[in-house]
């Protein structure tokens, strides 16, 4: 660390060329991004007659908000969204929570086994879902957590789960050691030194990792589909995907219904947003 | 030293060398011995939950679903037997979606890097309005893939989608560019729909990388009249290393993984073309019931991803 | 400060997971919940009833249309028997067979599901399903004579039954007749041979709209990974005498000079005459049903579902006047029994459904001649039963709005020219295999020939368990 700096205005010219050129590229970046989801966001407003039109056009000439109506009253997607929300927030708050305890479990503490340990976490992930499904549904049924919000939160948390402990070591890993080791020295136990000195420093990468276990749970759809029974269980993916019909796909209102099923995930990552601030990492250690 | 760091220290005491540590010791050095001492069960201690839920939730699903490849659990007669195995390397079909699979991975993976730091290290300016460009960074993940798949075949439709109507109304000469269903753009143009869902993962983790750099180093380094480009190399990119090794690994097995964006797209077409593994197992499980067949599958899919990413978990079990 | 929203966190997330049993009404508890006070499944019904509820899991209900005609006409059977309640559950139709399998297994099964030929074999061969020989047993003789014998048989496994038909229809060609009228050809005169088929769909190929380049097309069908796409193969390799497997299903017969040449042909009409619109490989049946209600495409296979879902892709496709049926062409010469390609459904009851007596009744209900009369009137499906399609040998007449509506007569005349497809539990992996190929010939990687040959080969790997030691299949 240089000792005694002050905190200098830059150079106009400096400042100048790096944010002209973080402009290009987020424009850039709009466009690449936008283009699908303005193109997701023109169809749900177009009437079926013309979703279907060959040749296609961009911009509805007759807008409508019928694919709305029909997704939002006609249809069971309130439900879909109020399930889909408290099984992915769940499953956002329980990987989190226990990543985190395990990130830094993993990041700090040289216990015998470790690396081992690691490895098995990630090695959960080797499998793919479409072999874990069938034994995993007879457990849960006979658990009698089948068709719960709990058996789906846990099925989900294993998916984030490992991702998330891997994630968050890194992030821990980015904080010195000396930080945990002075709050220890001053009176903390291990728990409090993580809680108050660590967390906080590792704000944005918590942030990352809930949005990141949240999208990942709500996006599912094969647990989804086999982990739940009925219509008042089921999920926005799995309500999406009935829109896929035998003879064809009902675009306005898979659009439709894909641009509402987005918006708790951009609320989800505007209101945590502010963590992804700099200088929340305010607090080097003094030496 | 306080009451607590002496009664913690005195139980370190048993360790060798205990009584001469103990005897003039100052405050830093205290700190290490304790934080060694108590190492051994609180760093357990912290992992348990998760492990705990790990394998419990999904140990035994894991081990069912890799002994159906062996014997098949499910009916009466248990044999154990290499069938399955020896069939499986004789399938030319496997091998072509192995190969496929792996050209999937090392393009996606590679891209969302690319693209994810060039974008993060754009996110990371301050900038008016950031918060915008924020949101639309992040916007193409929050659709579930099997969404994406679906937009993505319809924007790609040779002649009711929207990128050919673009070319039509271009002048383009021959505006039906066949994007799926042509053996060569085939795997090119999925690749593109997974680099355009699957970016801002890396992104936003690269992202709360370099918001953890403090900022006083960029500061003192200006001070000190370092140029941008000598900013990146000797801030950035340290700061940075141990956060693209977690993407890149992440990322690697998220991708061997990646199945609804490509079996709503082409459905492994045309051809073998855009077959990778995770379709394939699917199909062999789900389609033609072949449940043994698939789970030798998905054994070898996964010791091949154990094979390359022993490098990374390596690195990142090393403690800096 | 930063523990206590560490606690905050973790409780309000055990106060989630506390409150967390959905509020389900009873109908839709998982079969271990209570749904009747303790009565005995197989009781005679002598006692007072007790209301048992049952699942029923359908993929028709997806579509709106066909979903009304199926809420509508269950209260019907629910006001007939008193003591059962129907819950009907919706189920995507790709996914049909992924969520039926892992929840049998799992023993939570809905109690009635209907599937599609494609995948029947499949479920009646590995146990799914129970066993209703005993039930058919109790009915007066001939109950199965209803329905035409061999679907009857596809249920059959080992001498027991376990499902019922539903569904049947063949495979017909359908066109735009005025298409046919502006490229100057009568419509009033479909093609009858492959021949005139593909002489029609190269006059159809043109600059329809004077846009400078082609922008119509004669003929336009499946060629992605479908389960609909071997209904669209499957009738050019009949209707030149070939097949795909031996009788004995024990080889390929992709090998025989008849099933080079409708491989060919079908090839052909991509690569060389290019009378398909660009991209076939990636095209699922509902982008053909949209090219042609775009008058993109001329001509398409298709059968009882295309006149309903036409208009509701394009309102002004003038299905009266425009919409054709014709059955499918043939291959000049030949004289043969089986010229197109049937589709089939079915019922069945899974194997751990605790009311099996009540099921059976539903079962009953749904394939009776006045359900299959009233799902004909809402969804223009045809019915696998005599008495509803109709059996001129037998001298039993059809439901007349079948013979009435003109598309559906076609397909009523066609029924007896349909071929089902082989009947194995390899089924699936044989029809991929095949299509694979197809497409390869399509993209230009392999030619026709080697496609084919390829196909031969695998299709051979595959019914190796159906062949003794020492048994090879013939070189290609």
């Amino acid at each position: 660390m240089r000792p005694g700096f002050t905190a200098m205005p830059v150079t106009r010219r400096k400042l100048q060329t790096t944010t002209v050129l973080a402009y290009v590229i987020l424009i850039g970046v709009c466009f690449f991004n936008l283009l699908p989801f303005v193109f997701m966001l023109s169809t749900s407003l177009k009437t079926d007659q013309e979703a279907y039109a060959i040749p296609p056009t961009f911009w509805p000439k007759q807008a409508t908000l019928d694919a709305y109506t029909q997704v939002i009253v006609w249809t069971n997607f309130p439900r879909y969204f109020m399930n889909s929300t408290i099984v992915s927030l769940g499953t956002a708050l329980l990987s989190t929570v226990l990543g985190a305890l395990a990130g830094y479990g993993f990041s700090r503490f040289n216990f015998r086994g470790r690396g081992l340990y690691m490895g098995l976490v990630l090695a959960t992930q080797l499998l793919p879902g479409v072999l874990l499904i069938g034994p995993y549904f007879k457990l849960l049924a006979a658990v009698g957590l089948y068709n719960t919000y709990l058996g789906l939160i846990l099925a989900f948390t294993t998916i984030t789960l490992p991702f998330s402990a891997w994630m968050l070591k890194g992030f821990i890993d980015t904080v010195p050691e000396e930080m945990d080791h002075a709050a220890l020295v001053d009176g903390c136990t291990p728990l409090g030194a993580f809680t108050r000195v660590v967390l906080p420093v590792i704000a944005p990468g918590m942030v990352a990792t809930i949005v990141f276990a949240f999208l990942l749970a709500w996006g599912d759809l094969l647990w989804a589909l086999v982990l739940t029974s009925g219509d008042d269980m089921a999920m926005v993916t799995l309500g999406l995907s009935r829109l896929v019909t035998q003879f064809r796909i009902v675009w306005p209102q898979l659009m439709a219904g894909s641009v509402i099923a987005s918006v708790p995930c951009m609320v989800l990552y505007l209101a945590l947003q502010n963590y992804l601030v700099k200088g929340l990492t305010a607090g080097a250690v003094k030496e | 030293m306080n009451r607590r760091l002496r009664r913690e220290l005195s139980r370190a005491v048993r360790t060798p060398f205990g009584s001469e540590i103990t005897g003039n010791m100052n405050q830093s050095l205290a700190s290490k011995v304790l934080f060694r001492s108590i190492r051994l069960n609180t760093g357990f201690a912290f992992a348990l939950p998760c492990l705990l839920l790990l394998l419990l939730v999904l140990g035994l699903p894991a081990i069912m679903a890799v002994a159906n490849s062996f014997t098949p659990i499910w009916s009466e007669v248990k044999t154990f037997t290499l069938d399955n195995y020896t069939k499986l390397l004789q399938d030319k079909t496997f091998w072509e979606s192995l190969q496929v699979t792996i050209i999937f991975v090392a393009y996606t993976v590679m891209l969302h890097l690319a693209l994810g730091l060039v974008v993060a290290l754009a996110l990371n300016a301050d900038i008016r309005g950031i918060w915008l460009f924020r949101i639309i960074a992040i916007l193409p993940w929050t659709i579930p893939d099997v969404i994406s798949g679906l937009v993505w075949r319809f924007m790609y439709d040779p002649t009711a989608g929207i990128i050919n109507y673009f070319l039509d109304r271009l002048g383009v000469q021959n505006p039906y560019i066949e994007w799926l269903a042509h053996p060569r753009l085939a795997l090119p143009s999925v690749i593109l729909a997974d680099v355009w869902r699957g970016y801002p993962f890396v992104m936003l983790i690269l992202l709360a990388g370099l918001q953890a750099i403090p900022k006083e180093l960029y500061e003192a380094a200006r001070v000190d009249g370092a140029s941008v480009l000598q900013e990146f190399r000797h801030i950035t990119v340290p700061g940075l290393v141990r956060m693209v090794q977690v993407a890149l690994a992440l990322d690697v097995i998220w991708q061997f993984r990646r199945f609804g964006l490509v079996y709503n797209m082409t459905q492994g077409g045309p051809g073998n073309a855009t077959d990778i593994l995770p379709l394939a197992i699917y199909r062999q499980y789900f389609k033609y019931f072949n449940f043994e067949y698939a789970s030798a599958m998905a054994v070898v899919l996964a010791a091949i991803m154990i094979v390359i990413s022993i490098p990374y978990v390596r690195m990142m079990v090393k403690r800096t | 400060m930063k523990k206590f929203v560490f606690l905050l966190v973790v409780g309000s997330l055990l106060m989630t997971t506390a409150g967390c049993q959905a509020p389900t009404p009873a109908a839709t508890q998982p079969p271990p919940a209570t749904q009747a006070p303790a009565a005995p499944p197989t009781v005679a019904p002598t006692k007072a009833p007790q209301v048992v509820t049952l699942r029923v899991s359908n993929w028709h209900l997806a579509e709106k249309h066909w979903e009304k005609t199926i809420k509508d006409a269950i209260p019907i059977f629910e006001k007939e028997n008193p003591d059962i309640k129907v819950n009907l559950e919706v189920i995507s139709y790709a996914e049909k067979e992924a969520k039926y399998a892992t929840e049998i297994q799992a023993g939570a099964g809905p109690d009635l599901i209907h599937l599609a030929g494609y995948s029947i074999r499949n479920f009646v061969e590995s146990g799914y399903l129970y066993d209703i020989t005993p039930f058919i047993q109790k009915e007066p003789v001939g109950f199965l004579d209803q329905w035409y014998p061999h679907l009857v048989e596809l249920f059959k496994y080992q001498g027991k039954q376990y499902g019922l038909p539903s569904d049947y229809m063949a495979m017909i060609l359908a066109y735009d007749k005025k298409l046919f009228t502006e490229a100057g050809l009568d419509p009033n005169k479909p093609p009858k041979t492959w021949d005139e088929f593909l002489d029609y769909a190269k006059k159809m190929t043109r600059d329809r709209k004077g846009s400078g380049k082609t922008d119509t097309w004669g003929f336009g069908t499946v060629g992605t990974i479908d389960p609909g796409w071997e209904l669209r193969f499957s009738p050019v390799l009949l209707s030149h005498g070939a097949a795909y497997l031996t009788p004995d299903n024990k080889c390929s017969a992709l090998n025989t000079p008849e099933a080079k040449e409708a491989f060919k042909f079908w090839v052909g009409l991509v690569t060389d005459a290019k009378v398909v619109p660009p991209g076939v490989t990636s095209q699922g049946a509902g982008a053909v049903r949209t090219q042609f209600a775009n008058e993109l495409i001329a001509m398409k296979i298709g059968s009882g579902w295309t006149a309903p879902i036409i208009p509701t892709i394009n309102k002004d496709f003038n299905i009266q006047e425009n919409l054709g049926a014709a059955p499918m062409p043939v291959k000049a010469g030949k004289t043969l029994a089986k010229t197109t390609t049937a589709w089939y459904s079915g019922w069945m009851i899974t194997k751990n459904t605790k009311y099996p007596e009540q099921a059976w009744r539903l079962l009953k209900w749904l394939t009776s001649k006045e359900s299959d009369q009233r799902w004909f009137d809402g969804a223009r499906v045809l019915s696998s039963r005599r008495d509803v399609s109709g059996d001129p040998d037998k001298g039993i007449k059809a439901y007349q709005p079948i013979l009435d509506d003109k598309f559906s007569q076609v397909i009523q005349a066609e029924l007896k020219n349909a071929q089902i497809n082989p009947q194995l539990k390899e089924w699936p992996q044989i029809a991929d295999t095949v299509n694979k190929e197809v497409q390869n010939a399509f993209t230009g990687s392999k030619s026709a020939d080697a496609a084919l040959k390829d196909a031969y080969d695998q299709i051979n790997k595959i019914l190796a368990p159906y062949r003794k030691a020492g048994e090879t299949c013939p070189a290609y």
